[in-house]
């Protein structure tokens, strides 16, 4: 029986995502992107209006008129989408994954219009990969109460398509054995301690990621007593990968990226 | 609304030594001026789902003893609302670990004969050791801490402590506009988010009498059934993977993968998340989506089949699957245990066959149903699912109907009214009340909040190096229980 199994995947042409293409993909995440030429005030001021979370705002600095988003905050909802016209679209490319979290904030001037472009140069990004990485980095993935859609896309990345493996990047079953923390889902109440003591039992030198919008800031259940808040509010994050969930094109973007400014500087 | 029978009565009603008995599927409570509510929902034989609403006035009797299930809604309610039941076997808190965590009140008095607060049970005797595991698993799972009592190998008591993804949900929709709260249910469980955002949805319709456009309740049956699908592949890659055998488990995720990028092609999103409103879909999907989503669950559905029947035919996972873990018949009614746990121990109950919904009367569905109760059954219950939710797909595919798929829909004024759906994890419930157009309570009932109760009892007698698999084959999820 296994023998059959394993014929049958004889002559199936690979399924590997090649990193070129996954890299600073964001399609299918629903997170939006702004078409700053098509942007007017009202325009602004409608998608403002419409989102759930404060992603998107509306800021006046004296005859200027600012629309900032935060993708740490977007939920990824489409309301923006829909009444932007054309203004607002769903993007495809996403440059922030694994940044600061001021890096995950963008902002125009509603009339005339700026936008922060970082991509790298996609021919260099395999030969980088393995030089920044020492072809080795073990990762303790923690649910510090998700809703679990961050776990889901996370366990995709060791499927035959995104196969974390192939750059040498690991999910190890104790925290004594990581580099590095993948934390998901705001920081609960009932799950604070054991976090802290997650990171404590992970040896020097960590890093710390925060993934989803409730990784990044508590998302959704932000305002909720029994939340402590993002990871942020128990722990030092290095890097932040935003999404609700974010796609695993954007999480292997954002490990990627936190890899490639921490090491060689890495802290503590 | 209320009915005209009193709570002793009604828990006569429901003692599940009775043949015939009605199923408790839920019992909330919900303030208002100052008065409690306490509200049982229950699914009585050739009725149908039925609500009993009571003013808690003083001490209410337990419901407990008569039906198990009971229990933890029980505690919940002490714990939430400070209702006091008579003849509870322990009313501890369920979701404060300790008495010194919180600095809100704490209900009265914590009572249990056995158990003071924060305290598990130890099982004495010579041999008798603790296993603690937990609340960080080794996988990339949800936290939860289980307490074993072993023996040797073998589990004699296991303690579940679960909550800990807690994250106050449903206070989190009070307040907030009716079509405002959809990410909120779509991010109770995320994984089944595409389940909980219909079965919010369907409550608000039944709480304005909206009604849903025959084309938006195809485009909804597509994705639930979708949903149901990668999860039950994903979950039998799994429980392959459990026993060590990863070829299936690679291809299971393969396959999901195939599926969730043939529902972004579809619908613009892997999971469907945003797609759901109240009366609506976001999306119409083009002929051409439509030829190529049925194709891929076609592939899907196709490879699947030949995987899990070579899986399944392998002596050293038949070895592994069968009589682990059994959930006998007797245990899964008291606990009133639902979705493919249920089936695989012999009850055959399907809320979209009990209680049709949306587009399912229009199709002939397979229910599996096995005696066994044991991880081999679950595992078959999955596999015999996804096959008939591909062929419910393609059928749906095949004859999709013309129309809109979002009317404009009203939504102020005030109400109440509930809505199951079935979850690929079984029977989902969410209960609302709505004032002029805000929800002013949201109780939501998830399938694994059920089931959870009944595994202490399927991994007892088992080995503890089994539990993994014995677990894995319920799949429950934590936070929609937790919420
Ligand atoms: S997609 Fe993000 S930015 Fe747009 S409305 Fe939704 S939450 Fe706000
Ligand atoms: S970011 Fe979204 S998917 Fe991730 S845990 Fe939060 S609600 Fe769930």
């Amino acid at each position: 029986m296994i023998s059959d199994i394993a014929r049958r995947s004889f002559g199936v042409p690979s399924r590997l995502i090649p990193v070129e293409e996954l890299s600073g993909s964001s399609a299918g995440s629903r997170m939006p992107e702004i078409r700053p030429e098509r942007l007017t005030v009202e325009i602004a001021e409608r998608v403002a209006a419409v989102c759930p979370t404060t992603a998107l705002k509306l800021e006046s600095h004296g005859d200027r008129l600012n629309l900032m988003l935060d993708y740490g905050e977007c939920i990824g909802c489409g309301r923006c989408i829909a009444v932007g016209e054309g203004a607002v679209m769903a993007a495809n490319r996403l440059q922030c994954c694994g940044g600061s979290r001021e890096q995950l904030i963008c902002s125009w001037d509603v009339r005339t219009g700026t936008e922060q472009v970082r991509a790298g140069s996609p021919e260099r990004i395999r030969a980088e990969i393995f030089s920044w990485v020492g072809r080795a980095l073990n990762i303790r993935q923690l649910d510090s109460g998700s809703c679990n859609g961050c776990e889901a896309e996370i366990v995709a990345l060791t499927n035959p398509y995104y196969d974390l493996e192939r750059f040498g990047i690991h999910f190890v079953a104790s925290p004594k054995h990581a580099d590095m923390l993948l934390v998901t889902g705001p920081v609960t109440r009932n799950m604070a301690e054991a976090v802290k003591k997650t990171y404590e039992a992970t040896p020097h030198p960590k890093l710390v990621v925060a993934v989803g919008a409730c990784g990044c800031g508590g998302g959704i259940f932000a305002a909720s007593p029994e939340v402590v808040g993002g990871v942020s509010s128990v722990l030092p994050v290095d890097g932040y990968i935003p999404g609700c969930p974010p796609t695993p094109a954007m999480l292997v973007s954002g490990i990627l990226e936190v890899m490639r400014r921490l090491t060689g500087t890495r802290r503590r | 609304m209320t009915a005209g029978i009193t709570t002793s009565e009604l828990l006569r009603l429901f003692d599940t030594s009775l043949t015939d008995a009605p199923r408790l599927v839920s019992l909330f409570g919900r303030k208002q001026d100052d008065h409690k509510y306490l509200h049982y929902i229950l699914d009585l034989p050739d009725v149908g789902y039925r609500e009993f609403a009571y003013l808690v006035e003083g001490v209410v009797p337990s419901a407990t003893r008569v039906s198990p299930a009971a229990a933890w809604h029980e505690r919940e309610l002490h714990e939430e609302f400070g209702v006091e039941f008579t003849d509870h076997p322990g009313l501890l808190p369920l979701r404060r670990h300790s008495p010194e965590r919180r600095e809100t009140p704490q209900p009265n008095e914590v009572r249990s004969p056995r158990l003071r607060h924060g305290e598990f049970l130890q099982v004495q005797g010579t041999g008798v050791c603790e296993v603690p595991v937990g609340p960080v698993h080794a996988g990339i799972i949800e936290p939860g801490h289980f307490r074993f009592s072993v023996i040797g190998d073998s589990v004699l008591h296991l303690q579940l402590r679960l909550f800990y993804t807690h994250k106050g949900t449903e206070k989190l929709f009070e307040g907030s506009l009716a079509n405002e709260a959809l990410p909120i249910a779509e991010s109770v469980s995320g994984d089944n988010c595409f389940a909980h955002a219909i079965a919010y949805c369907m409550a608000l319709e039944k709480v304005f009498g909206v009604h849903v456009p025959q084309r938006t309740d195809a485009v909804r049956l597509i994705g639930l059934e979708l949903e149901r699908l990668w999860s039950h592949v994903v979950d039998f890659g799994a429980l392959c993977g459990d026993v060590g055998f990863s070829v299936p488990a690679a291809y299971c995720a393969r396959i999901k993968e195939d599926l969730l990028q043939a529902s972004t092609r579809f619908s613009g999103t892997r999971y469907w998340r945003a797609i759901a409103v109240p009366g609506g879909v976001t999306f119409d999907p083009t002929p051409s989506a439509v030829q190529d989503l049925s194709r891929a669950v076609g592939d899907a559905a196709a490879d699947f089949a030949v995987l899990a029947r070579m899986a399944l035919e392998t002596p050293s996972v038949q070895d592994r699957f069968e009589t682990a873990g059994i959930l006998s018949p007797k245990v899964a009614k008291d606990f009133a245990v639902v979705g493919p746990a249920a089936r695989a121990s012999g009850i055959k109950k399907d809320v979209r066959i009990d209680h049709p919904y949306g587009g399912y009367g229009n199709f002939q569905l397979d229910v599996p149903c096995y005696e066994c109760g044991d991880v081999m059954a679950r595992a078959r219950v999955r596999v015999d699912e996804a096959m008939s939710s591909a062929r419910l797909i393609v059928e749906q595919l095949a004859s999709f109907p013309a129309g809109e798929v979002r009317p404009p829909v009203s939504m102020s004024g005030s109400g109440e009214g509930f809505a199951a759906v079935e979850a690929p994890r079984g029977e989902l419930l969410y209960w609302l009340k709505v004032n002029e157009g805000r929800i002013a309570r949201c109780h939501v009932r998830s399938p694994s909040f059920q089931n959870w109760q009944a595994l202490p009892f399927a991994v007892a007698g088992n080995i503890i190096a089994d539990f993994p698999l014995i677990n894995k084959s319920f799949n429950l999820s934590y936070s929609g229980c937790d919420r």
